[in-house]
């Protein structure tokens, strides 16, 4: 009895440990993080201060916290008191997500790098180079003006996310690539040109790599050789390319992959075939969080329709919807029976993981101090004084202003009772 | 005797109170983080003291110019009055000054937005320029009726009807409804048709209809903000 208890609570330490080393606590991204949560505020436990915004999200290995921040730094920090173990340069921002294997943080930065560092001293083992970083990108986007010119998205705020599994290392790129590297050299295995950026992250089940890329197609792709196996044609827009692309990441579960996507869908696709089981019309509001899937239950969060979430896996029908203040980039935390999701206009929410009841919600102090009136007094966008101009470099001034007033697009990381989370206002936060 | 003296120096006191409201009022306001520059022209529709008021808004670092106001009143020192549709909060309201007129002939208040408030301070500067609300034109017989066609958006089939009607001297009216997953009616504020073309606006809801009419058609886009989407309506009967 006493061998079988040892045994159980190993395996129990094991799998937290390897759910939380990497973007949605495992290769198959399910958002599901073990053990207690809290259901209600305390305190802040810590902050930490970084240079820039921090849309990325942390990841958790032997009590250390690893993430990125748009400062181009990757840092490490105890988990318990805040303070800085090491920090790594890099020559651009990093709105990634780090994965730990063994002993080596996996991150990728915006100068066109990805890096493997050594977690305990953050030394560089090795970097690669891809085709280089952008964003993405298109004539009239959005509707700005004019609308023969190019705009940058300054919605596209993630850098994908690797993914690491039997010695090799998974992410895409903004060169439209998804790379396999090898894990312990940093050496070229196989890379699969897709038509446009890739910032969502791969999941890997089963041998396959799952991911979406901007040009509007879902691959699943042969992890060991980087052969195509299916591809699934998502919804497009010519007219101002508002509703086309993957920027979500896919969660694999029981033989089916559940991902958002731009053109206002969640998709359920069959692993094996890339065979569309259902898919949920979210009325032209992004998915742009990644699904979390767990005991036959899907959680997301809308964008412009600000919506929670939670449908059945089997045929998407809805368990039940909560209307939200505002849009909902970062990706739902599932624990036990609280489910943490950040939100755009600066807050973190804690919601009953049965009925979507909210717990608990905390702002930060960006959101409350509410720069340009870009919140209403209910917290909601205010539209009116937020997005009132399309022309030259409004909409991305626009952009700016939202996003400065502490948003959080960074998925909540939770582990040991203590919710870790990055906002725009430069901090990482730890909330118990 | 008294009491109608009493009477007759309220009144004017209350005409002194309209006439030190009419101008063009400049100054700023200071939300958090930003100071927005406010133009705003107060009149009287007689010109001087008393009568219907009349009003508009210049915003420039929002992007309004001349938007008209709403709502004015004033009574002795203190101005209400909002911005009509523009700035409106689905839950607020309308965007809304309370000011009061201080002794050394200042207007100074609140501004309310989307349920936030700041203070403002306006200076008079001249005579009130209130912006014309743009007038609708008579159309030609040809064009008056309904008229019918769809389009779709993002996959969405949405089907419009536009009922265009002459209304003597306030020129023509319309009745535009679009129906997609539900029926929109939108307001019509502004129909006028120059030549073969034909402008239907709904400045509320950002949304209007430009087409040309020929041969028993007008061919013409839906545009509602950046979107410019073709559209064919034919006549329904």
């Amino acid at each position: 009895m006493k061998t079988f208890t040892f045994l159980f609570l190993f395996l129990c330490l094991t799998s937290a440990a390897q759910a939380q080393s990497m973007f949605r606590g495992n290769a198959a991204h399910t958002g599901v993080y073990p053990g207690v949560a809290p259901r209600e505020f305390h305190r802040v436990k810590w902050k930490f201060p970084t240079g820039a915004r921090v849309v990325g999200s942390p990841v958790m290995k032997d009590k250390v916290i690893y993430f990125g921040s748009d400062d181009g730094n990757v840092y490490a920090v105890d988990a318990e008191s805040g303070r800085q173990i090491w920090k790594v340069a890099t020559r651009g921002p990093v709105p990634c997500t780090p994965a730990i294997d063994h002993d080596t943080v996996y991150v990728g930065s915006y100068d066109g790098k990805f890096y493997a560092l050594d977690a305990q001293s953050g030394a560089v083992k090795w970097k690669f180079a891809t085709e280089g970083e952008r964003r993405f990108e298109a004539k009239g986007l959005h509707g700005w003006q004019p609308k023969t010119q190019t705009f940058a998205d300054a919605f596209d705020v993630f850098l994908s996310s690797p993914a690491v599994m039997d010695g090799a290392v998974y992410f895409g790129s903004g060169d439209g690539n998804l790379y396999s590297l090898d894990a312990n050299s940093g050496e070229l295995r196989w890379k699969f040109k897709t038509g446009d950026v890739v910032h969502a992250s791969p999941a890997i089940v089963n041998g396959v790599a799952y991911v979406g890329s901007w040009d509007s197609y879902f691959y699943a792709v042969d992890a060991s050789s980087g052969k195509e196996k299916w591809r699934y044609h998502a919804g497009e827009d010519q007219l101002v390319h508002n509703q086309v692309g993957f920027q979500s990441s896919p969660a694999v579960v029981d033989g089916v992959v559940y991902t958002g996507c731009r053109d206002a869908q969640l998709y359920a696709l069959d692993a094996a075939t890339g065979k569309e089981k259902w898919k949920f019309d979210n009325a032209l509001s992004w998915v742009i969080t990644s699904p979390a899937v767990v005991e036959g239950k899907v959680y997301f969060g809308t964008s412009d329709s600000s919506l929670y979430h939670v449908v059945e896996a089997g045929n998407g029908k809805p368990i039940l919807k909560k209307e939200d203040k505002a849009y909902m980039f970062s990706s739902p935390a599932v624990t036990n029976d609280v489910v943490f999701i950040g939100v755009l206009n600066g807050t973190l929410e804690a919601r009953d993981r049965n009925s979507g009841d909210l717990l608990w919600e905390f702002q930060t102090e960006k959101s409350k101090q509410n720069a340009n009136w870009i919140l209403t007094a209910e917290r909601k966008f205010n539209v009116p004084l937020l997005f009132f101009d399309a022309w030259r470099e409004a909409p991305l001034v626009s952009a700016d202003r939202q996003f400065a007033i502490g948003a959080i697009f960074s998925s909540p990381l939770v582990a040991n009772g203590v919710v870790y989370f990055g906002s725009t206002d430069g901090l990482l936060y730890a909330l118990d | 005797m008294r009491i109608a003296f009493i009477l007759l120096l309220a009144s004017s006191l209350l005409s002194r109170a309209d006439e030190n409201a009419v101008g063009r009022w400049e100054g700023t306001v200071q939300i958090p983080g930003r100071e927005l520059l406010l133009i705003v022209d107060l009149a009287t529709e007689s010109g001087g003291g008393g009568g219907g008021w009349q009003g508009s808004i210049t915003i420039p670092g929002l992007g309004l110019k001349g938007v008209p106001l709403s709502n004015i009143a004033v009574k002795a020192s203190d101005i209400v009055f909002s911005i009509k549709s523009a700035l409106a909060d689905s839950n607020a309201g309308p965007a809304k000054f309370e000011a009061h007129l201080t002794g050394d002939g200042k207007l100074s208040g609140n501004f309310e937005q989307a349920g936030n408030s700041a203070p403002f301070a306006l200076e008079k500067t001249g005579a009130p320029q209130v912006e014309p609300a743009p007038h609708s034109s008579a159309i030609a017989k040809e064009i008056e009726g309904e008229w019918k066609g769809g389009y779709e958006l993002f996959g969405y089939p949405r089907k419009v009807t536009i009922k265009l009607q002459n209304r003597g001297a306030e020129g023509a009216t319309a009745e535009f409804v679009i129906v997609g997953r539900k029926e929109n009616k939108l307001p019509v504020d502004h129909v006028v048709q120059e030549g073969e073309f034909l402008t239907v606006d709904s400045h509320e809801t950002g949304l209007s209809f430009e087409g040309r009419a020929r041969k028993g058609e007008i061919q013409g886009a839906i545009l509602q903000g950046p979107l410019e989407i073709p559209i064919t309506l034919r006549r329904t009967n």
